[in-house]
């Protein structure tokens, strides 16, 4: 393992000198972050007046904001005047020309995720060629959503494109003030998706950032906003199923969903990004705000989400159920290994009555690493006959590891009714020793018994992402036992 | 960015002198440390829901004096030991001069006890979580030494009357020691009542210390009136195969806050925490309780139930932490909370931090109002609905109820129950 991991750790680092030393200076901006920075970075994307607006009053408040420590992660502090804010997309000349030139190691776990030829070649940064331009792949998908009348397209696009809906509902659920990291986002984000469902209309397709090329390169900070109106559906997914290699230390993304009366919004997660090697150095910062409002009526917003990969994981996807009979639901598994940590949970804030919430979290902790699951579940005055039901659960392998859990609960009414409960065990010795003695080596053994801790939440993933999460687990998982 | 309120330097001069020298230098040694100590915000995470409820008037830092009569002339069924505000009153207090078993007032012992005893205090306690602690370290007056030798057994529980009397404003720092030696036993209630009206501040902290198979409970009654803030702590150092019992029982007030702390040091050490709170009108009460599994092979169960009625707020905070190689560890948390009314508030944050793979921990926590099933069921039986609101509500706290080994402890706390069922279930 260690000379593979050498080999990523090697590849990772020309990758970035490559980058740096080919790429044009006016494309990348120096590190550093002021209000210059930001003018310029809205002037690139030829952003109208109120957009720069909107980002000046989010850096002016992030400035005031420090950046929060209570969260149960230790990592060195990010110097923000070293991070460049803006980097154009590598020229197709400074990326690998074919799979020949990736590393094998990479190969081989897509092989093992199963992940389809071409595919491969797109993950891996390979310069996508004709059959696969990005423009006709995401036309192709364009046209049967167009005549459904869904947008699908980049925010930037949607700033110029759309800028009602984007002034309308852009920073409604997370205000550019919400917390540090939220704030800087709004103040740089770079690129992002915008999705638009009209009302009455069930989008034909799952959505995915995959589908759109330009996603598969997109910054540190992205930005998402789906606005499902009365009545509609959609399903989306995000991320990536194979290991990105990404040279980037920190990721703030938002992600905002409103959901109108009688809307669904299905959001399903996999998160791997760069985990960092096995004696913890490198790996992804994840900092993301995730957040979807119930305003209507009998609205349901559903987050799924597989984490396995970011050294550091703070992420909190929430519902603000508003609308009366609105229902969300959280369903999560977060893996971590080595020396990973994963601070992660959700929020679930009941306004409206009779609103009802799941939250199913599953936490694996493997290696040295620290997984903890930091839940809020608050009923307001107004949540008339309001119901929640948490359970979250907690496996350890190994007894280096870490679990935890912080659960908030808060009551204002009376009516309202809230269970929670949590257990921590670890891989019994006589479950191994069942499957052993039937022949299954150890390895394969605890990914089946992990598999079977899981399955609440992997059959509420899409049924190709299911399939491809158990795997991602498995690959994960590698080098836990034995 | 606002700066956090301080601490105001009038709690920082503590008043009576007749402490041991080295107990005195302890005090102003933790006073020293004091200054500049923020008060708990919103933004202080173990003061979350609470901070809002602390109010500190200066003219609250004075030392209640210890010098008035005893109010209630309390008939305990075994030994008896009364403190008025802080400072141990021998005419009123009844115990007796048992071989083995040593009970004496912090202002008896001589230097170089003095000496012993300021090496012990404080030690059980993680002050970062009961910031309070410290303050009662550096206001002191007096408090209860309890030595029992090993294996030396107390037959009859001993009573520790902790009486606020607030003729004026003022504060109350009451502390007691306990430390008990391999293999006795001991059964100790505190129960804090107050007298007076004018506003009051009682700011206690209670030690034990288990030697190897010692068996300590513990009551803990928290009667105090309507003008009292109170702050207090417990901190629990159990090593082999002790174990410890808690029984507390707290009726809210103006700001009740309890911090528990137990640490299991020794293998195969038990404890069990059990509590009950409840709260009417604007009242308030927090119980934080930590449990550090440190050792193997211990065992941990903790049950508490709070009931909220009117406007009044209750807060549980329970942490079980599982140190590294504390494998084969057993930790049980409960908490249920009823709401009998919209205005009522209840939060809850039952934690658990584990850093064990082999060990078996679970906690439940729930929220809700009386069954309505169960209401329908007493009422179409002939039960009037005031009657099936009373029953159902003493149903949810009557099994820890039930579980207080002091008969006299469990009739005082029926009582104080029968007065809250009165006045918060009206005729129908």
């Amino acid at each position: 393992m260690a000379t593979t991991d050498n080999e990523v750790k090697e590849l990772i680092k020309r990758e970035y000198e490559h980058g740096f030393v080919t790429e044009i200076e006016s494309e990348t901006f120096e590190p550093g972050l002021n209000e210059d920075v930001i003018a310029r970075l809205s002037a690139i994307k030829k952003e109208p007046e109120w957009m720069l607006e909107w980002r000046l009053k989010a850096y002016r408040r992030w400035l005031e904001m420090d950046e929060p420590d209570w969260a149960h992660v230790g990592y060195p502090k990010v110097d923000y005047n070293s991070i460049s804010y803006y980097s154009a997309p590598k020229r197709k000349e400074d990326m690998p020309q074919s799979l020949d030139e990736v590393d094998p190691e990479l190969l081989k776990t897509y092989e093992k995720l199963g992940i389809p030829l071409h595919e491969r070649e797109k993950l891996a940064g390979v310069a996508v060629d004709a059959v696969f331009d990005s423009v006709s792949v995401a036309t192709t998908f364009k046209e049967p959503l167009a005549k459904a009348g869904v947008i699908f397209c980049s925010i930037s696009e949607a700033v110029h494109d759309y800028p009602e809906l984007v002034k309308k509902y852009l920073g409604t659920v997370v205000p550019q003030g919400d917390n540090f990291f939220a704030a800087l986002n709004s103040a740089v984000f770079s690129d992002g998706t915008f999705v638009y469902i009209p009302k009455g209309v069930r989008c034909p397709m799952e959505l995915s950032t995959y589908f759109r090329i330009n996603a598969a390169n997109t910054g540190q900070f992205e930005r998402t906003l789906i606005i499902a109106e009365e009545g509609s559906y959609v399903s989306y997914l995000e991320g990536c199923t194979a290991p990105m290699r990404d040279e980037n230390q920190l990721h703030a993304a938002v992600v905002e969903l409103v959901a109108l009366d009688d809307a669904q919004i299905k959001y399903s997660t996999v998160q791997n990004w760069y985990p960092g090697d096995e004696e913890g150095k490198g790996g992804i910062y994840n900092f993301v705000t995730k957040r979807g409002a119930c305003i209507g009526k009998n609205s349901k917003i559903s987050w799924t989400q597989v984490e396995t990969g970011s050294a550091v994981t703070w992420k909190y996807p929430s519902c603000v159920l508003r609308g009366d009979n609105s229902v969300g639901e959280f369903y999560s598994v977060a893996l971590t290994h080595n020396f990973q940590q994963a601070d992660t949970g959700t929020k679930m804030i009941h306004l409206g009555k009779n609103t009802t919430s799941t939250i199913i979290s599953k936490g694996i902790s493997a290696g040295k690493s620290s997984n903890a699951y930091r839940g809020l579940v608050k009923f307001g005055p107004g949540a008339e006959g309001a119901r929640n039901f948490t359970q979250c659960d907690s496996l350890l392998i190994g007894d280096r590891c870490g679990a935890h859990t912080f659960p908030y609960i808060e009551s204002k009414n009376k009516s309202a009714i809230v269970e929670h409960e949590a257990t921590t065990s670890k891989v019994s010795d006589e479950q191994m020793f069942l499957c052993r003695q039937r022949g299954i080596d150890p390895e394969q053994a605890v990914s089946m018994i992990v598999n079977g801790f899981c399955k609440e939440v992997f059959k509420e993933l899409p049924m190709e992402f299911a399939v491809e999460a158990g795997k991602l687990l498995e690959v994960s998982l590698e080098g836990s036992v034995g | 960015m606002k700066s956090a309120p301080m601490l105001s330097s009038a709690f920082l001069h503590p008043a009576g002198q007749s402490l041991p020298q080295p107990l005195l230098a302890l005090r102003k040694d933790r006073a020293s440390a004091l200054v500049d100590m923020p008060l708990p915000t919103r933004k202080t995470e173990n003061w979350k829901y609470s901070s809002k409820y602390l109010k500190l008037a200066d003219d609250m830092a004075i030392s209640l004096p210890a010098d008035g009569t005893v109010g209630s002339s309390l008939a305990v069924p075994g030994y008896k030991v009364v403190f008025l505000n802080g400072v141990m009153i021998p005419e009123a207090s009844e115990y007796p001069d048992l071989d083995g078993i040593l009970i004496q007032s912090f202002s008896d012992l001589d230097d170089e006890q003095g000496q012993a005893l300021a090496e012990q205090l404080g030690r059980t306690l993680n002050h970062d979580q009961a910031q309070f602690a410290r303050l009662n370290g550096a206001r002191f007056e007096d408090g209860l030494l309890v030595r029992l030798k090993p294996g030396a057994v107390l037959d009859q529980p001993l009573f520790v009357i902790h009486e606020t009397t607030a003729d004026a404003s003022g504060s109350a720092y009451p502390r007691i020691l306990v430390e008990a030696g391999a293999n006795s036993q001991m059964t100790l209630v505190e129960e804090y009542i107050s007298q007076g009206e004018s506003a009051a501040f009682t700011n206690t902290v209670t030690e034990f210390t288990l030697a190897e198979g010692a068996n300590i409970t513990n009551i803990r009654l928290n009667m105090e009136g309507e003008n009292v803030q109170h702050i207090g702590a417990t901190g629990v150092v159990q090593q082999r195969s002790s174990r410890f019992e808690s029984h507390c029982v707290g009726f809210g007030g103006p700001l009740r806050r309890h911090d528990l702390q137990v640490r299991l040091e020794g293998e195969g050490a038990e404890c069990k925490l059990n509590g009950v709170v409840v709260t009417q009108g604007k009242q308030h009460y927090d119980n934080h309780t930590c449990i550090e599994h440190i050792a193997a092979h211990c065992n941990s169960e903790e049950t508490y139930r709070n009931i909220a009625a009117d406007q009044s707020h209750a807060v549980f905070n329970g942490r079980i932490h599982i140190h590294q190689d504390a494998q084969q560890s057993n930790a049980n948390m409960n908490n249920k909370n009823l709401l009998l009314s919209n205005g009522a508030e209840i939060d809850t944050k039952p934690e658990l931090e584990i850093y064990a793979d082999d060990v078996k921990c679970a906690h439940g926590a729930t929220i809700g109002q009386l069954d309505e099933t169960s209401l329908f069921y007493l009422v179409s039986r002939g039960i009037d609905r005031r009657q099936a609101n009373v029953l159902l509500t003493m149903a949810f706290i009557n099994e820890l109820m039930q579980q207080i080994p002091v008969e006299a402890v469990r009739e005082t706390a029926q009582t104080r129950l029968n007065e809250f069922f009165e006045q918060t279930f009206q005729e129908a």
